[in-house]
């Protein structure tokens, strides 16, 4: 089982699942430093095999050298959860382009390329699972956020359709679109930023990672976690574009303020862009 | 009832030591003439709370080393300075090592491990810490091994097929179990160690102490129950009480008891007292520590 961003919250959280389960881990994401503890803990707990790569997903020399390396050690897998991903908050306008085109490389082009190669080094003898990374974002054009949601949503889309196109060859594709998660204590900040609505939609990772991994075992080719969660994405589904999209704008701006702060990111000039378009 | 033993010549490590029941730890045992050394996370902290112990205590003979006890490879780092500090300035011997950091994050936590954050800090970090350091230990003419349990061990059970509680993670059900195994842990560890040892493990109850514990990266209903539960508390200098008296009082020696409360034995729970669940916690956490007591 691939791993990428195997190191954040909810990459450790998948890698101890898939241990318990009794799956060897290839664990990747950018600091070999994060990686070497991961490995050894699994290797304690779940008495699997693990090995490491740390890689920056974001260029593609290095992909390539991670796929190089996979070839010659002939590595072959029956699973890819591609949890890498980047996220930027804050206004559109005072983000460099540098950093709005590393959330598409990273969310996007990354995405693509490790799902094309992981069909390249499966185990024919065992059905693929393939878990990408999207979020409840990737359901809503979100101001703020607007590169990044639209990252999910292409998440969102290629997985729904590889789900169709691959599934006769044995492969399940399944996208994961959580809402913020308790990961780390900048997310935990953001969940109370968001007061009582943050709170109701934070789920433990652990049980996160689980359901995922049962939901993809059963061929599912969406899951999102929670039922509040759930719940937005249907009253958000029944409501014009126009007015989530406006709904999303207010809540961000007023209940987000906390959070920004803590990015230090000036707000109430971002706001004025955003009004007066 | 406790007694003021002049501590002049002891070496003491303390275990969370910037806040809390450990912070007054170290104030009343520095007080007393020992050589403290104190481990906070935070360098900040630590220099804050030295500073505030010395300001009360001139003459306190105080140090303070910076460790996130989450990363077992930050423990062994721990452990190294400890030794080379201990072996420089604190006479080469450790006569009491005090357990005492604790967490209790609202929400699973895993650690850079992969572990659970509260099974980590809680237990791991003590079993593993208490290891590094036994040689030090074994060089004091008498020494102890105290780590702070507390009474919310009892009604608790090791989560055997899940002991990292990553399914259905309640932090309060997490910090039972890892205050169940402080317990367990103590008690093994006089076991192991044989009646003749030099050094002795006591698990300390402070009782219901009004600190911080509980609050730090918690929200809503938890730290609302934190909150309440610590308006009843008592003073963290009342809760340092029993570990004082465990660290210092001769006539500790003289009872084979392990669970302690308001400086008297009590028997911790049943389950806390089983030989079988202590000996198998105890293997558990040298496979997940990657140590061997016994070699």
């Amino acid at each position: 089982m691939m791993i990428t961003g195997a190191a954040g919250g909810l990459g450790k959280a998948f890698a101890a699942e898939c241990a318990s389960r009794g799956w060897n881990l290839y664990l990747t994401d950018l600091a070999e430093d994060s990686l070497r503890p991961l490995a050894t803990g699994m290797e304690r707990l779940y008495g699997v095999e693990v090995r490491i790569r740390p890689c920056d997903l974001t260029d593609p020399a290095a992909r390539a050298a991670l796929w190089e390396d996979v070839a010659r050690q002939g590595v072959c897998f029956h699973g890819l959860v591609n949890m890498a991903g980047i996220e930027h908050e804050g206004s559109f306008v005072e983000r460099s382009v540098e950093e709005l085109l590393g959330i598409v490389r990273l969310n996007v082009e990354a995405m693509v390329e490790m799902t094309r190669r992981i069909v390249q080094f499966r185990d024919p003898a065992r059905r693929l699972l393939i878990i990408n990374a999207s979020s409840l974002a990737g359901y809503f054009a979100i101001p703020m956020k607007a590169v990044y949601a639209a990252s999910k949503r292409f998440v969102l889309d290629f997985s729904k359709a590889l789900h169709e196109e691959l599934k006769p060859g044995g492969v399940t594709v399944m996208a994961l679109c959580p809402a913020g998660l308790p990961t780390a204590p900048r997310c935990i900040r953001g969940i109370e930023a968001q007061g009582f609505v943050g709170r109701l939609m934070a789920l433990n990772v652990g049980d996160v990672a689980a359901m995922t991994i049962e939901h993809a075992l059963a061929g599912r080719a969406v899951y999102v976690p929670g039922i509040f969660s759930q719940f937005i994405l249907m009253v958000g589904n029944l409501l014009p574009e126009r007015v989530v999209a406006a709904v999303l704008n207010r809540r961000w701006r007023d209940r987000g303020q906390p959070v920004r702060h803590t990015l230090s990111i000036p707000v109430s000039s971002t706001s004025e862009v955003m009004t007066s378009k | 009832m406790t007694a003021n033993h002049d501590l002049t010549g002891k070496t003491i490590v303390v275990t969370g030591a910037t806040s809390g029941i450990g912070r007054a730890a170290v104030r009343e045992l520095a007080g007393r003439g020992a050589w403290v050394l104190g481990v906070g996370r935070s360098p900040e902290r630590c220099r804050e709370a030295r500073d505030a112990i010395l300001a009360e205590h001139p003459d306190a003979r105080l140090a303070f080393a910076v460790a996130d006890l989450s990363s077992q490879r930050q423990v062994r780092k721990l452990a190294c300075e400890i030794r080379e500090r201990v072996l420089a300035e604190g006479g080469g011997k450790i006569d009491v090592l005090i357990n005492n950091a604790g967490v209790v994050p609202g929400w699973y936590t895993a650690t850079e491990d992969g572990y659970e954050m509260q099974f980590a800090v809680n237990h791991l970090a003590p079993f593993l810490l208490t290891y590094e350091l036994m040689p030090l230990l074994q060089a004091a003419p008498e020494a102890r091994v105290v780590t702070v349990s507390s009474s919310s061990h009892r009604g608790a059970r090791i989560r055997w097929g899940d002991i990292m509680h990553r399914r259905y993670y309640h932090c309060l059900l997490a910090y039972k179990q890892s205050k169940l195994a402080n317990v367990l842990f103590s008690a093994e560890l006089n076991r192991r160690l044989g009646p003749a040892s030099r050094v002795r493990a006591y698990a300390a109850d402070p009782g219901l102490v009004n600190t911080e514990i509980g609050q730090k990266h918690t929200s809503g209903f938890i730290e609302w129950f934190w909150r309440q539960r610590r308006r009843r508390g008592a003073t963290p200098e009342q809760g340092a009480k029993t570990i004082v008296f465990l660290a210092s009082d001769p006539s500790v020696r003289g009872s084979d008891a392990v669970y302690w409360k308001d400086c008297r034995p009590l028997p911790p729970s049943r389950y806390a007292q089983r030989e079988d669940v202590a000996a198998r916690l105890w293997s558990l956490s040298e496979r997940l520590c990657g140590i061997s007591w016994a070699g």
